[in-house]
């Protein structure tokens, strides 16, 4: 075990939170039941860690342990990250066709072709999706196991969800991604978000969806709660309205949990006040941005409580229309 | 464009009708629960609409309003306009005793103070009375709801020798002067 994979395991120790420690270390099959325990958990973490590296000394543990028990952790715990999601376009004809074993082999081959010094490793979750980590390295580094790329892809879809990866290696896995999966070429699809699964839901449409109809009555049924006789609602069919356009926008019952929607305006400055930037040939640029926890269910309050007008701009509505969460707003539309 | 006037229909026996006019609808709703609730010897009926003018197709089933409420938060400024909107569809006879304004939130922190004189000024342009209401407890809501039943029983006719020209024009919210407010601050 050298100085570089005992920064790496010490590291990986860190970022797991204390209370994930016992499961996450239980998982890993390098591990046995009697080592688990002979560790402490009670101890804090740096003397923890300690006791884990000396262990892990006496096993000859390498590289490939260590990047399990990471892939052990960011499977589990998918939500610690940033996801931004990749659309392949273009599907050849064999696409449907490719299955487990032969993608892997074939990613493998593909990448290393590119880049010889790389480190892969892909496993299979249980929810049919295949995880790939990447460790980059190039002609005079050995692969980097601190910042690893991670991809997601559900087989037979056309999404794949990243997580960091930087310029200088997205063409490369791009071009290994569209000749593995034989589509013609793939592009981003301007989502993101750190929930892993609300994205897949939003993108792959696994989420309650309400189509417009001119018969509004199971809503009503729905939502008949027994009011006192005394009290009488003047505008009731306006609020009923509401919520259903609301729901048609974005949605029934528990919505993806999707953190910011960003708006980049790139249109003329209108405003006969200030003439200086009216007249200008340059567009104004501006951004906005819209934060939540769970932003479309804020957003779908805003609109049924009234806050937002109705009905709901394409703007918002595009949101799960589209699938994204960045826009770029120019003169002529989205 | 249809006024809401107060002396079109007739009154019914041993009854008052309240309206309340918010744009959020989510105060409104449990001053509603909270007012039948309370013990009254009047059959109390109220109101709720998010804006005037009311929807013409109510108009035949409508009672008498004896009292309309504009509440206002004033975290939000579209509260404040859009209560400045419905005013107009409210005929001149109500402002002789029969509105009055609640005000929520007033005290939060967020709220910019030039707001809060703006509301005061309309409604005591409009001479009419300007309650605050506490709408995060269950304790501000009843207070709430007892101070609008006592205007209400004035403005329905049911407190002898009393009527809602009388007792607003008492209670009615006036500007201080700028000293006044200086002195005050």
């Amino acid at each position: 075990m050298d100085q570089s994979m005992k920064r790496t395991l010490q590291r990986l120790i860190r970022r797991i939170p204390f209370q994930l420690l016992k499961t996450t270390l239980s998982k890993w099959a390098h591990i046995l039941e009697e080592d688990l325990l002979l560790l402490d958990f009670t101890q804090p973490k740096c003397l923890f860690t300690e006791n884990l590296l000396s262990l892990c000394e006496g096993k000859g543990t390498t590289v490939k342990h260590i990047t399990e028990l990471e892939m052990i952790y960011i499977i589990e715990n998918p939500n610690q990250v940033m996801w931004r999601a990749f659309q392949l376009l273009d599907a050849r004809e064999d696409a449907p066709s490719i299955e487990l074993t032969q993608f892997k082999e074939q990613f493998k081959a593909h990448l290393t072709e590119l880049n010889s010094h790389v480190s892969i490793k892909i496993k299979k979750h249980t929810d049919e999706a295949v995880w790939i980590r990447i460790a980059w390295g190039d002609n005079f580094t050995k692969p980097n196991h601190l910042k690893p790329t991670y991809a997601v892809h559900h087989l037979q879809t056309p999404y794949v969800f990243v997580t960091g990866l930087t310029v200088k290696h997205k063409p490369l896995l791009n071009q290994a991604l569209v000749l593995t999966t034989r589509y013609g070429s793939i592009k981003d699809a301007s989502l993101s978000g750190r929930n892993l699964v609300a994205i897949r839901d939003l993108l792959m449409r696994q989420y309650q969806q309400v189509f417009p109809t001119k018969h509004p009555k199971p809503l009503q049924e729905k939502n008949h709660v027994p009011t006192n006789p005394n009290i009488e609602k003047e505008q009731i069919e306006n609020t009923e309205n509401r919520l259903q356009m609301a729901c048609e926008a974005f949605g029934d019952g528990t919505l993806p949990q999707l953190q910011k929607a960003v708006y980049q305006l790139e249109t003329k400055f209108r405003d006969n006040s200030n003439r200086t930037l009216t007249g200008s040939d340059e567009p104004f640029r501006g951004v906005v941005e819209f934060t939540s926890t769970n932003l479309l269910e804020s957003l779908r309050h805003a609109v049924s409580s009234g806050i937002a007008s109705t009905p709901v701009t394409p703007l918002l509505s595009s949101i799960t229309q589209k699938g994204r969460n960045y826009f770029v707003v120019t003169d002529k539309g989205v | 464009m249809s006024l809401l006037k107060p002396f079109s229909k007739l009154p019914e026996l041993n009854t008052a009708n309240i309206l309340l006019v918010e744009n959020e609808e989510q105060f409104q709703q449990i001053l509603a629960e909270t007012i039948v609730l309370l013990k009254k010897n009047v059959n109390v009926n109220v109101r709720l609409a998010r804006s005037l003018p009311l929807p013409i197709e109510n108009e035949k089933f409508r009672p008498r309003i004896d009292l309309v409420v504009f509440i206002i938060n004033l975290t939000s400024e579209l509260s404040y306009q859009s209560a400045e909107v419905s005013l107009k569809f409210l005929d001149p006879d109500y402002f002789l005793g029969k509105v009055c304004f609640l005000v929520t939130n007033a005290r939060n922190a967020s709220v910019p103070p030039e707001r809060l004189i703006s509301v005061r000024k309309l409604v005591a342009s409009l001479h009419c009375p300007l309650l605050f209401a506490e709408d995060q407890m269950t304790d501000g809501v009843n207070t709430a709801a007892h101070r609008l039943l006592a205007i209400l029983k004035v403005t329905s006719g049911h407190v002898p020798m009393a009527t809602g020209l009388y007792l607003s024009s008492l209670t009615r919210c006036t500007v201080p002067s700028d000293i006044d407010q200086q002195n005050f601050d």
